[in-house]
């Protein structure tokens, strides 16, 4: 969406490009997700390695995107709604490369899970649904960047609490599993790891959307309550 | 143009012997005079045509269009003519686009149609539902921003013919999509998504069945294997041991024999075009001949008990016999020691329904939809051990769908389940009492 006509063709296709690369990137840690959490509920130690090997590719796609950031800069001096988009943008892959590790740590603590013998706990269903809900954060997050929907990114802000609940209500069950057999407590911590990773990838998915918001509206809503998230942006149109 | 000339003549010719009338009756200078006086009057008029021709440009709608006479008269209805046409074409242009976009929405496929720069042009409500699209609202955003797979980028800017991806939208649980790219007119791309979910189900289903049919007759074959092998190499000198070896190798060849029978009865089931046999016969005899079966199996382990009321069941008697005893013979398999069955018959408002209770280990909400499923196994060593096959349940959907008759499974964990057959009114005759 060409929101402004530059002089220059070229800065415009930088300012776009450096977007739809982003969400590219997105996309390629949206599956990575997913196949860390399929490796939680399968075991399947074949996507375990599929997960680790994406990694290198999401780092790769944060050099290039930061590079192509700081050239904007230094080339173009953006002001107003770019310059919050450059800004917005580098901080949303900052947020995408830690959702990566934090898949890769799933997989991580899967394998181990996966290899241990002894008592295991039924909480699958549990952390594949709080899992599911992380990931439809960060799609719709991607979609709210990709439309430049404020009003979207304003509601993944507000579901955030869903996955924090979720997240308490597995903690819960662990801990009665643990008191009834202290077998199960070293699978029961890797699920804990499991759990916060999933809690971790939907606060980045919403810290994506609130840099929607300030690259929309220019306020940051960072750190504050609903009220300050309608923005005072349109002085510079 | 062509009646502007005569039409000017005409005029001047007028307003020239109107000044020679005037100059014959009162001298030179009034004929002077009038035609000065004319000639400002036609320019007067022109001008004010001009004007009208000039206010109406700015909106030129056909029925607004000014009258006139003369030469200006003609440039009007020419004009008016040449507009009424472009209506005319406009709406016929307008027509066909909608003929085509209707064409393009009746399409069972999704389309997105992309310009030069992969931005969204336009996407049928197929679209829409399959990719997540919103034809309004994702109008000139680049498509590769919304479809986020890895690799559709690249698959998209190649759009090679034949070349498809398999795309799994995230907002669909158990969607398949292929999707493909095409070129056409300059630099456009159309990209089309088919839904594959069926196909693909039905390849994986292929695929478990053959996977588990060779699992299931390996299983016992091994252990045949085995127990022959070791017999010709170690004869055991001890002849209860080689009896009850046998006796062993006798169970799993006859595990096999089922099996097998059971795979024969089942493709027969799907293979039969015929109908099957139209037979009335008396369906308490039938369940009577069923439990006295079941006791032998349970070996007095159970107390099975017939609750019957009496009359004519419509159908072939054999296939209902073997889709009856599976039911039977798994409540049996399924139910612990000291547990209760119940065979009942009951006709409500015509209808038929025979149904098995049982107080047995009952089956989780989740697997019930998935029971009739080949080789579906809720506990797959606890089936084996019982000596199921893993097909009974299909078996018995095929013959029931064979007599237009429902399956329906009732059951809860730890409490029990019941199984019943529904069959249609036209199925059965209750005995006038």
């Amino acid at each position: 969406m060409p929101h402004s006509e530059h002089f220059s063709k070229q800065y415009d296709s930088d300012l776009e490009d450096v977007r739809s690369r982003v969400l590219q990137m997105g996309g390629v840690v949206e599956a990575q997700i997913l196949a860390a959490i399929e490796c939680f509920s399968s075991g399947d130690t074949e996507r375990m390695t599929e997960v680790t090997d994406t990694e290198l590719r999401v780092n790769a796609y944060e050099v290039d995107i930061d590079d192509l950031c700081v050239h904007i800069v230094a080339r173009r001096q953006p002001a107003a709604r770019d310059l919050r988009l450059i800004m917005g943008v580098s901080k949303a892959v900052t947020d995408l490369e830690r959702m990566g590790d934090e898949a890769e740590k799933i997989t991580r603590m899967a394998r181990l899970i996966h290899e241990r013998k002894g008592p295991q706990i039924p909480l699958q269903a549990e952390v594949r649904r709080s899992g599911d809900l992380a990931v439809a954060q960060l799609r719709h997050a991607l979609d709210a960047m990709a439309r430049l929907d404020p009003d979207e990114a304003e509601r993944i802000i507000s579901e955030d609490a869903l996955i924090d609940t979720e997240f308490r209500g597995i903690l819960r069950q662990l801990i009665t599993f643990m008191m009834e057999d202290p077998r199960t407590i070293s699978t029961a911590l890797e699920i804990i790891w499991v759990a916060k990773a999933i809690e971790r990838i939907g606060d980045h998915a919403k810290n994506i959307a609130e840099q929607v918001i300030y690259i929309v509206r220019g306020t940051d809503v960072r750190h504050t309550g609903k009220e300050r998230r309608h923005g005072v942006a349109d002085e510079e149109h | 143009m062509s009646s502007a000339w005569p039409s000017l003549l005409l005029r001047l010719a007028l307003i020239a012997s109107l000044a020679l009338i005037a100059g014959a009756l009162l001298g030179s200078l009034a004929a002077w005079a009038t035609a000065c006086a004319a000639l400002l009057v036609l320019l007067v008029s022109h001008t004010a045509y001009l004007a009208r021709l000039q206010r109406w440009l700015k909106q030129p709608e056909s029925q607004a269009i000014p009258d006139a006479w003369g030469a200006w008269g003609n440039v009007f209805m020419t004009l008016y003519r040449h507009l009424r046409n472009e209506d005319k074409r406009r709406e016929s242009i307008a027509a066909d686009l909608e003929v085509f976009s209707q064409a393009a929405e009746a399409s069972p496929d999704g389309l997105v149609f992309l310009d030069a720069n992969e931005r969204i042009r336009w996407c049928n409500r197929v679209a829409e539902s399959q990719l997540g699209l919103d034809g309004e609202r994702d109008r000139d955003l680049l498509v590769t921003n919304l479809i986020r797979a890895p690799h559709f980028a690249e698959f998209l800017a190649g759009a090679r013919v034949g070349e498809s991806l398999l795309y799994r939208p995230a907002n669909r649980k158990g969607m398949t999509l292929s999707l493909e790219a095409i070129r056409f007119g300059k630099d456009r791309k159309l990209l089309i998504s088919f839904d594959v979910s069926q196909i693909e189900r039905a390849d994986t289903i292929r695929k478990d069945f053959v996977a588990n049919v060779s699992h299931e007759l390996r299983t016992p074959l091994t252990v045949i294997a085995g127990f022959v092998e070791h017999m010709i190499e170690e004869p055991s000198p001890d002849a209860e041991e080689t009896q009850h070896q046998l006796g062993i190798v006798n169970d799993q060849a006859s595990r096999m024999l089922r099996l097998v029978d059971d795979l024969l009865t089942l493709s027969r089931l799907e293979g039969e075009t015929q109908l099957p046999r139209e037979e009335a016969f008396d369906v308490r005899d039938l369940i009577y001949e069923i439990s006295s079966e079941a006791r032998r199996l349970s070996g007095g382990r159970h107390t099975i008990t017939c609750e019957v009321v009496p009359a004519m069941l419509k159908g072939s008697r054999d296939e209902l016999h073997s889709a009856f005893s599976n039911l039977v013979s798994n409540a049996v398999r399924y139910t612990p020691e000291g547990g209760r069955i119940v065979l009942r018959w009951a006709v409500q408002d015509g209808k038929g329904s025979f149904s098995v209770e049982d107080s047995g280990i009952g089956i989780a909400e989740e697997h019930v939809p998935r029971l009739s499923e080949r080789f579906y196994r809720v506990d797959r060593s606890r089936s084996r051990e019982s000596g199921g096959t893993g097909l009974g349940l299909s078996i018995v959907r095929h013959v029931l769908l064979r007599h237009q008759a429902d399956l329906q499974i009732r059951s809860a964990p730890g409490v029990g389940s019941t199984f019943s057959a529904e069959f249609p009114a036209w199925r059965v005759t209750t005995p006038l009492t």
